[in-house]
């Protein structure tokens, strides 16, 4: 049975793949990883909680010194890591011209370095056995997103790392793979594109449904690959 | 054979001169991490293996160290500052290794030996075994004029790992030192000094010494098509 740590999982995309997962037969453990408690509370009571063992872990990824114990504390628990879906993001929208250190330095913290920290500490403990990291992008990062510099610059850097890393970790036998969500009805869309009727575009559960098909072991060809997921106008409901 | 303890020094006392790079050649990084880790990673497979020493130049103990810390590598594996010559190096290695009945001698520069390698030199009948491979060139004596002739199939190409019953590698270390003679490895000591009977195995021609930049190209290409078996993309 499968140990999965989720990181956003108070909200949006990382939310829905807990609740995707948690009916999953092959996921055994779910370690929810996130700021907010209540958030927290509120993905678990979404959960099927009678299929898995899920763990709430309230912790802010911006203290990158703390997730070496973080992730050791999750690994003497249960035993195993077997997927790390990086999907915890920050924005903060803004012209050249406005963008503030601050918010620089906070946004790549979170989108990339506390990711890098975040999997070179799993890494530790999924080498040698087949395990699965998923890295949530955006199509910002492949995009000119005028307004948006740091979040997309730092979405830019999450699948070049991805990239790097499906090379770098196949000798482990760990599938990395970088998925770049279009517009999504997420809390963070939500500060990107304020006036924009949440309804009308894709919902974070489609995303979870691509996440959880790449953790499946029957997926074994799309690693190292930046995948696009949209919805097409054409299947809008 | 049951209660038999078997010990490995890594000699990592490269220094990087042939590379033109300031950083000792073990930790270049190939197909994404140092050259050593791909060592050290195979004998971490090795359940055979009581202890590993890995012997460097001082200034390079704590990185090494850390090389191994950063990847859960503890308990058998320790590194120790090395000597001034290679086989000084394993003279201090096989000290560490007192307790040790067999040795296996590997370099952190052959990245691409593989874990089947180690466990068929290990499990072979012979206390002092040797991988080598056939030498597919003509070798002459000389330096500026030809000197003499070898007989190609005699020649063997001398790789690593090695492996040696201790007390007999002992002795031959201690009769060289006490001659003041230099060898370049081990098998040709034991020999000399007729402390043991080493056997050749077939080695393998991916199993590379990293040596000159021209090898890191052609070790991005071993790794790429043996290790992960992949053909390069086009």
């Amino acid at each position: 049975m499968k140990t999965c740590i989720i990181t956003g999982a108070s909200q949006g995309i990382g939310r829905a793949t807990a609740v995707r997962l948690s009916k999953d037969p092959s996921v055994g453990n779910i370690v929810l990883i996130a700021r907010s408690e209540a958030g927290l509370a509120a993905t678990v009571a979404s959960m099927d909680v009678a299929q898995v063992n899920v763990k709430s872990i309230p912790y802010d990824l911006s203290d990158l010194e703390g997730i070496e114990g973080l992730v050791k504390g999750i690994y003497d628990e249960f035993g195993s890591i077997d997927a790390l879906l990086n999907i915890a993001g920050y924005a903060a929208p803004d012209a050249l011209l406005d963008t503030t250190i601050s918010d620089m330095e906070k946004t790549f913290t979170v989108n990339v370095f506390s990711m890098i920290v975040l999997t070179r500490e799993c890494v530790k403990y999924m080498r040698n056995h087949p395990s699965k990291i998923v890295n949530v992008a955006s199509t910002a990062g492949v995009t000119s997103r005028p307004g948006w510099l740091t979040y997309a610059a730092s979405k830019a850097a999450v699948i070049s790392m991805s990239n790097t890393l499906s090379d770098e970790l196949a000798e482990y036998q760990i599938k990395v793979y970088s998925i770049s969500p279009g517009r999504c009805a997420t809390e963070l869309r939500r500060k990107l594109a304020p006036e924009e009727d949440p309804t009308t575009i894709m919902q974070p559960e489609h995303v979870a449904d691509v996440i959880a098909t790449l953790l499946s072991d029957d997926e074994t060809c799309l690693d190292g690959q930046n995948l696009i997921v949209r919805q097409m106008p054409s299947v809008k409901k | 054979m049951h209660g038999m303890k078997t010990g490995m020094i890594i000699l990592a006392g490269g220094v990087g001169k042939r590379m033109g790079q300031s950083l000792p050649k073990q930790f270049i990084i190939l197909a994404g991490k140092p050259i050593i880790v791909h060592v050290l990673e195979k004998v971490e497979r090795l359940t055979a293996i009581d202890r590993v020493v890995i012997t460097c130049p001082s200034e390079y103990v704590e990185k090494t160290r850390t090389l191994l810390a950063h990847r859960n590598l503890s308990g058998r594996f320790s590194c120790i500052e090395g000597g001034d010559t290679r086989q000084e190096s394993v003279y201090m290695g096989m000290l560490d290794l007192s307790e040790c009945d067999s040795i296996i001698i590997h370099e952190a520069v052959r990245p691409f030996v593989t874990t089947k390698e180690f466990q068929a030199l290990i499990d072979c009948e012979y206390e002092n075994a040797i991988y080598g491979t056939r030498i597919p060139f003509t070798v002459l004596a000389g330096n500026d004029w030809v000197e003499g002739t070898f007989e190609r199939s005699t020649l063997v190409n001398v790789q690593l790992p090695q492996k040696f019953d201790s007390a007999a590698l002992l002795r031959a270390h201690e009769l060289a030192r006490q001659e003041g003679r230099d060898f370049t490895e081990d098998a040709s000591m034991v020999f000399e000094y007729r402390t043991g009977k080493v056997r050749i195995l077939e080695g393998s021609e991916k199993n590379i010494k990293i040596t000159d930049p021209t090898d890191l190209t052609i070790g991005e290409a071993i790794y790429s098509e043996y290790v992960l078996g992949r053909t390069q993309d086009s």
